[in-house]
């Protein structure tokens, strides 16, 4: 078996992609910041054993609806079951938005990369997603 | 305008038990950035091979005005890696998509790990 850390090198029965369980993963992730100008919602979910993602983002009048794409699912560890994030990109005509997000502690922590085709500045956010649930509710 | 010398050095692992990344260097390569990684092995430390990284304005709160973040992408054959790297409160953050792309039957993983700013 090849690694290139030691933490890779692990004995477990084989784990495919659809091993993973993505519970952690799925449903309505809202922005934890009610004065975002970026990302407000994501919808994480499944369907037909492939992970998708849907971006609404904050636009001049209302959401964004960017769509719906594919994402990569990832475990915790090489040897891991447990889903703890997700990968996926948006293109767009003037460039594209690589999404990266990881669970911790019950939040989505999204890294966003916006790379330009147009003369503006590629930027980084890191911002941070509560799953909507009821179990609070009156 | 973005601002990388703050990434600029070698960087040493928080956590002297890792059995992950041991250090990573990010050094100015032309009008680009580099980013050389050097993880734990069995008998010593293994290279990987340099990433080309892209810079990136980094927007985020706390993160201030005038900072960057670094995408970069480390092809091993076997394996992808996908980091990002920021810096926050003087902390290197790497965190690392992996993929295989063997057929070890390994999962793909999402990792942190944290680093120092070498002496």
């Amino acid at each position: 078996m090849q690694f290139a850390q030691l933490s890779d090198l692990v004995e477990s029965a084989p784990i495919a992609a659809s091993d993973i369980d993505r519970r952690a993963l799925l449903g309505n992730w809202i922005n934890s910041n009610p004065d975002a100008s970026s990302i407000a919602r994501v919808k994480v979910s499944e369907s037909s054993g492939q992970l998708r993602v849907q971006v609404f983002a904050v636009g001049p009048d209302g959401l964004f609806d960017w769509g719906t794409t594919n994402a990569a699912v990832f475990a915790a560890g090489p040897a891991s079951k447990v889903g703890a994030g997700f990968a996926c990109t948006f293109n767009f005509e003037f460039g594209e938005a690589r999404l990266q997000g990881m669970i911790m502690k019950g939040l989505l922590v999204l890294a966003q990369f916006h790379l330009f085709k147009d003369d503006r500045v590629d930027y980084f956010l890191r911002e941070y997603f509560a799953m909507t649930h009821e179990l609070f509710g009156q | 305008m973005t601002s990388t010398d703050k990434l600029l050095g070698r960087w040493i692992n928080t956590n002297h038990e890792t059995r992950g990344i041991a250090e990573c260097t990010v050094a100015q390569d032309g009008d680009g950035i580099s980013v050389k990684i050097v993880g734990v092995g069995e008998d010593g430390l293994i290279q990987w091979p340099v990433a080309k990284a892209i810079p990136l304005a980094n927007v985020e709160e706390e993160a201030g005005q005038r900072t960057s973040a670094l995408l970069a992408t480390f092809d091993l054959g076997f394996m992808r890696a996908e980091t990002h790297i920021r810096i926050n409160k003087g902390v290197f953050v790497l965190v690392l998509f992996v993929t295989f792309l063997d057929d070890s039957g390994r999962a793909n993983y999402v990792n942190r790990e944290f680093f120092y700013r070498h002496a």
